[in-house]
């Protein structure tokens, strides 16, 4: 509940933010894909440490592939993006990702709770900075 | 008595005492107003596809045949048809937010395109509810487009609240 007071807060200080600095590489991909919702950098840094691994197209982990890919992520049109964003918050929140089975060998690759609620804030929110 | 007689003795009293196990199959509705078809994103063409191959399933309209009413088949029926309904039932799909649908839709694709829907423990007894490829193709078609047009309609929505 006190975490979810600071979200009005943190969504100012991040427009303050915005208005000082306007990102130009954004706009450019914005400009190259209209359609794609590009990931944040603070969301990306996550998912190259701790998810990228299986989930990628030349992953050795076959379910891991075929469930999710980030770069086809990256690349989907807004409909899929948006629904592969979807499953991931389930995943999230169910928290059946990262799986047991891979932490039990690789106790490091778990989530922090700051890394978990920045994932979960970008695949929950709909569209916030636009 | 001969040892078959035995056999077949206990197998006939087994099969009649497992029908006292309790086991209640998913409750039909056929009156579903939130149901997908009657949504206006469906053609007839997919909803006759969706209807005979996903339905008995995937909806509160389940056509029971006489078998499942009879152990241990009915324990299957209902543990299938309540998990798919769980899943995915097209008969309360008004009811998504644009997320789930998304989500499911997208599954549809998947599922379909892989061959994975509709189940083959199903297929094998109703083959009519089989899909050729030029079925399976229209449905991934369908709800891959399909997904474009809910996030359209939900931003249109917006927009006239705004």
């Amino acid at each position: 509940m006190k975490k979810l007071s600071l979200l009005p807060v943190a969504a100012i200080v991040g427009l303050l933010f915005l208005q000082a600095n306007p990102k130009p590489e954004a706009d450019t991909m914005l400009a190259l894909h209209p359609e794609a919702p590009a990931l944040p950098a603070d969301v990306k840094a996550i998912v190259q440490q701790k998810c990228y691994g299986c989930h990628n197209a030349n992953s050795k982990n076959e379910k891991g592939k075929a469930k999710l890919d980030w770069d086809a992520l990256e690349a989907a049109k807004k409909s899929k993006a948006m629904a592969s964003m979807g499953k991931i918050s389930e995943a999230l929140t169910e928290g059946t990702m990262p799986p047991a089975k891979f932490l039990e060998n690789k106790p490091e690759g778990k989530l922090t709770e700051a890394e978990l609620a920045t994932l979960m804030e970008w695949s929950a929110g709909k569209k916030k900075s636009k | 008595m001969k040892v078959w007689q035995y056999l077949v003795g206990g197998i006939a009293v087994i099969g009649i005492a497992v029908q006292f196990v309790p086991n209640e199959l998913p409750a039909v509705e056929s009156n579903n107003p939130g149901d997908l078809i009657g949504s206006g994103i469906v053609s007839e063409e997919i909803s006759g596809i969706l209807k005979t191959s996903c339905y008995d399933c995937h909806s509160n309209e389940t056509q029971y045949p006489w078998y499942s009413n009879v152990a241990p088949v009915s324990w299957l029926v209902s543990k299938d048809v309540r998990e798919a309904r769980e899943e995915l039932n097209f008969s309360t799909w008004q009811d998504y937010d644009m997320m789930e649908q998304l989500e499911k839709l997208d599954d549809i694709a998947i599922e379909v395109k892989e061959g994975e829907m509709p189940l083959g423990i199903y297929t094998v007894i109703h083959s009519s509810a089989k899909l050729d490829d030029a079925q399976r193709q229209l449905i991934v078609e369908w709800a891959e487009a399909t997904m474009d047009v809910v996030v359209e309609e939900e931003e249109g929505t917006e927009e006239e609240i705004e």
